[in-house]
Parts: C-alpha cells; sequence; structure tokens
C-alpha cells in the first residue's frame, strides 16, 4: 500500500539516507543488467532506465515524430506527460472535493443522530465493500464515457472512507467535552463548531488519506475506457502499442505521485491536528 | 443581564435512579439542600455513593428522576454559563492553546477581542499559568491543566462552581497548593462552590460547610458547619491542620461516614 511506501521513504538520519542511496542504485543497476542482458526479447520489451527517461523526457517536449518524418507532435497523444497527470488529478480533485462535501456532513449527523446512522450506516458499508470499478458500465450508460462518468466514480470510491471516518470521529468524542463547552455557555451551534467539528478533524484527515489512496488507484483504472489526456490512460494505450519505455516512464510517475500526496496529507495532519495521539 | 443576583440553589425533593446492568440503581434519595450565595460547600462520602451523580444534576447534564433542582428560582433545564463545572479530569481542548481555552467563555458569549485578551491575562495570572499561555494542553503536567481548568472555568464568569473530585489524581503536594490558591480565589471572587472530595481532610479544610453522604441510596447524613476557609486570623494552613478544632471537625466528618460505611465485603 502506498502509506507503507511512503513510510520507508521518509527519511531521518544520515545513514538511513545512504542505505536509501544504496538501495535504489542496487535496484537501478539490476535492472539495467536485465535490460541489457537476452532474458526478455525482443529488447523493445525490456527498455533500459535510460531508454525510460528518454521516453519522459520526449513525453513533456515537442519532438520529432521519427522514423524519417519531419513533422514535430506535441508530448504524447497531443498532451505533454504532465498535462496528462494534471488531467487526472484534477478528476481526483473533482471527485473528493464532491466526497468531502458530501460525506462529512452525513458522517456528522450519522454520528450524531444514533438512529439516523443505524438507518443509513447498511448503505454506507455496502457502497464501501464494492469494488468502484464494478459501477463504471452502469456510470458510463448513464453519464457517458467523459468526464461525468470519471468524476461520479470517484465520488463513489472517495466517499465511503471518509464518511465511515467523520462517524467514528463523532462517536469517539468525549461527553464532558460537550458539557464542558455548554456550561461555558456554548450554543447548540457552537457545541458543533467549537467542539465537535476540531474534534473530529483528526478522524476527517485520516478519511481523506484513505480516500485519496482509494480515488487514485480507481482513476488510474478508469481511464482504461477513453482515458486521454489522463495518465492512467496513457500508461494503459502505450504498453498495449508497444512503448514499453513511455508505460513505464507513466507507471514511474503514478506511483511517485501517490507517495507525494500521501506525504502533503501526512504533513497537513501533523500541522492542523498536532493534538492526535497526545490528548 | 440586570436582574438580581439571587443564585441561591434548592434542591427539593431530588430523587434519581438509573438503569444499569445489573437492574435499576437507586442512586440518589430524596435529597432537600440549599445553596447560599457565596458558600463553599464541600461534599464527601464513600466511592460511589452518588455525590457524581448530584454534581451533574445540578450541571444539567441529566435530569432527577423526581424532583426539582431551582437557581434563583429558575428549575434547571440543562447545561448554563452560570453554573460552571470543574471536572475530575481536566477537558481542555488540545486544538487550542491554554489561553484560548481559558478565553472561550468570553469568547462564545461574543466578546470582542481586546476584551477576551484581558480575561484570559487577569485569569492566567490568578492561577499562575500567564507564562505557558501559549503551549497546547497535553504539553502541561497534571497539575497545570488542572489550574487552566479552573482559570477556564471562572473566565466564564459563573456564580456557582461545582468541582468534581479536582485533585484526585494529584500528588500531595500539588494538592494542597492547589487547595490553597483555590481558597484564594473563592475569597477574591466570592462564588458559589459545590466541591467534591473523598478526602475528609480537604474537605473540612475548604469548606465553609461539610456535607457527608450515605453510600446509594445517596442521602445527606451530616450537614456541617466549619469556618476555617473563611477565618479572618488566616491561620497558615500547616498550622490550621494542627488546630484542635480542626481535628475534631475532620473525627466527626469520618465518623459521619464511617458510621454510614458498607460492610466490607460489598463492592465499593
Amino acid at each position: 500500500m502506498v502509506p507503507a511506501v511512503a513510510t520507508t521513504l521518509s527519511v531521518r538520519a544520515p545513514r538511513g539516507l545512504l542505505l536509501h542511496l544504496l538501495t535504489f542504485a542496487v535496484v537501478l543497476t539490476a535492472w539495467t543488467l536485465v535490460s541489457a542482458s537476452d532474458v526478455v526479447s525482443p529488447a523493445y520489451l525490456a527498455p533500459s532506465p535510460l531508454e525510460v527517461w528518454d521516453a519522459f523526457v520526449r513525453a513533456n517536449s515537442y519532438h520529432p515524430i521519427g522514423g524519417g518524418v519531419d513533422r514535430v507532435v506535441r508530448g504524447e497523444e497531443g498532451y505533454f506527460l504532465w498535462e496528462h497527470l494534471v488531467v487526472s488529478l484534477r478528476r481526483i480533485g473533482i471527485g473528493l472535493g464532491i466526497a468531502v462535501v458530501v460525506g462529512v456532513p452525513l458522517g456528522l449527523a450519522m454520528g450524531l443522530f444514533r438512529s439516523f446512522g443505524a438507518l443509513l450506516g447498511p448503505y454506507v458499508d455496502f457502497l464501501r465493500s464494492i469494488p468502484p470499478l464494478a459501477y463504471i458500465g452502469f456510470l458510463v450508460a448513464w453519464f457517458g464515457i467523459y468526464d461525468t462518468s470519471k468524476v461520479w466514480l470517484l465520488v463513489l470510491a472517495a466517499f465511503p472512507p471518509i464518511t465511515l471516518a467523520t462517524i467514528n470521529g463523532v462517536r469517539g468524542v468525549r461527553e464532558d467535552q460537550l458539557n464542558a463547552v455548554r456550561t461555558l455557555g456554548a450554543s447548540q451551534r457552537q457545541v458543533i463548531t467549537h467542539v465537535l467539528l476540531p474534534a473530529t478533524l483528526p478522524d476527517i484527515l485520516s478519511g481523506l488519506r484513505v480516500a485519496v489512496g482509494f480515488a487514485w488507484t480507481t482513476v488510474v483504472a478508469a481511464e482504461l475506457v477513453n482515458g486521454l489526456p489522463g495518465i492512467g490512460g496513457l500508461a494503459y494505450l502505450s504498453g498495449t502499442q508497444n512503448k514499453i519505455a513511455l508505460s513505464i516512464a507513466c507507471i514511474l510517475v503514478i506511483g511517485f505521485t501517490a507517495i507525494a500526496l500521501d506525504a502533503v496529507l501526512r504533513i497537513s495532519e501533523k500541522t492542523l491536528a498536532p493534538w492526535r495521539g497526545k490528548a | 443581564m440586570s436582574e438580581p443576583h439571587d443564585r441561591s440553589v434548592v434542591l427539593s425533593g431530588v430523587e434519581h435512579r438509573f438503569r444499569a446492568r445489573d437492574g435499576e440503581v437507586h442512586a440518589l434519595d430524596r435529597i432537600d439542600l440549599a445553596l447560599e450565595p457565596g458558600e463553599f460547600l464541600t461534599l464527601a462520602g464513600p466511592s460511589g455513593c452518588g455525590k457524581t451523580t448530584l454534581l451533574r444534576l445540578l450541571a444539567g447534564f441529566m435530569e432527577p428522576s423526581s424532583g426539582e433542582i431551582t437557581v434563583g428560582g429558575r428549575p434547571v433545564r440543562g447545561p448554563g454559563p452560570e453554573r460552571g463545572v470543574v471536572f475530575q479530569q481536566p477537558t481542555l481542548f488540545p486544538w487550542l492553546d491554554v489561553r484560548a481555552n481559558v478565553a472561550l467563555g468570553p469568547r462564545l458569549r461574543g466578546a470582542g477581542k481586546a476584551e477576551r485578551a484581558a480575561t484570559a491575562d487577569r485569569y492566567l495570572d490568578l492561577v499562575g499559568l500567564h507564562d505557558v499561555g501559549h503551549l497546547r494542553p497535553y504539553e502541561l503536567s497534571g497539575g497545570m491543566q488542572q489550574r487552566a481548568q479552573i482559570a477556564r472555568v471562572l473566565a466564564a464568569d459563573p456564580d456557582i462552581v461545582l468541582m468534581d473530585e479536582p485533585y484526585g489524581a494529584l500528588d500531595a503536594l500539588t494538592r494542597e497548593r492547589l487547595q490553597d490558591e483555590l481558597l484564594t480565589l473563592w475569597r477574591e471572587t466570592g462564588k458559589t462552590i459545590l466541591f467534591i472530595t473523598h478526602s475528609v481532610e480537604e474537605a473540612v479544610f475548604l469548606g465553609t460547610r461539610v456535607l457527608v453522604m450515605s453510600p446509594r441510596p445517596g442521602r445527606i447524613v451530616l450537614d456541617e458547619p466549619a469556618r476555617f476557609s473563611s477565618d479572618e486570623a488566616q491561620v497558615p494552613p500547616e498550622e490550621l491542620r494542627a488546630l484542635p478544632a480542626f481535628t475534631e471537625t475532620v473525627a466527626r466528618v469520618r465518623g459521619a461516614i464511617q458510621h454510614v460505611e458498607p460492610p466490607p465485603r460489598r463492592a465499593g
């Protein structure tokens, strides 16, 4: 899983850094040796790290189409690789945004009003237990093959973890914290804004981290259908077209982006809820 | 706001029962009690006798099964800012620093920035925490957290302060220092205080009136004036604790508790 990878990459001591560099060098060397050998043939199926780097650079620049033709093209499939990435990230951003706007209030309501939570709980559990990609067929039938169906898919993938984490957070709020703020003169609304929401924030942020992981895997898979521009779509298409170096470049970009996203969320968790685990 | 400050608290025929796993628990049995404004009432009794239940009823966290509680003639219908509560476990909010915790009461009632800052300063000074206002509650020791909680309650300016064994978890030295501090605060602010404790010495030392409660169902079995805390002579605490009058009262209160203490085979 993404968080595990991110943890191994978080480097503290210089000695740790050295070990990481060493490991990385070993991996690169092994990769170069395999691609140089005849283990995999034809050779283009096993590009070397350098070839992957070249494919990465080409995909981010104007470059001649090759094969003796003079035409110069923009990146891959008309977009630079980073543009493919931005399109995928944008889809995630919108999907997650909607999931937060729907999931947090829903979780608050389900956590606050037990009977309401008991009533809707099974449905949220049900939605969570379904692999999001199972919806893609009927979402395409409903919303077409463009972005709408992909965003819907991301909302469906992201809102159950957010809602469940919010419910969990609300139920974990100590009764006396609510009582305390009431005896300080808080109105019903102030109880929610001054205690319930901040007390639930750490759980909402953890839910968000899980949701981002879900959404990222889902968007890449969702782009198998009419996914261009999109980093997942490009990874898939280039693979089917035997552009293995480009495909691997895309995969590396996907992996590193996921790690970076998680790192950003972990940092914001620490800045926004520094009391987590301490109080 | 300008109504006369009749803030006497009256409990008439208050009874409380609640459901537990092993059937109904009769927690309180017809309590009749009046707290006069400015009184420092201490309530002692064996653990599990319903002291905390009584406090939570007064705070408005729950309603009595029967009987009525009034504050200034008005029935209690829920928590209110005129009744501050100091909990056994400090319930400071970790998302606010100590200062913002103390200033929360004024903030909730819409006080301006300057007033909030002045109030926070005043009460942080009062409990000796002005140096740590910028820290988060979890960065303080247990005693400091309890002082911060007391400052927060006082800053909200309640007429009545309900304290539920606030010093129960503290070491003896911290406890004695906080007792002295609390007396100073009480003399300066003139609040009505109800202070629950399981320590007889603490009850006698602090209270102007000491109450003892029986085991379940809780009843008031001793209601006795004690004037050590309000003594004009202001004897130093160590000497006060050695006074014959003090030890006599302690013995009497202890006697009342032991007289009603359940036989040892029963779980406390």
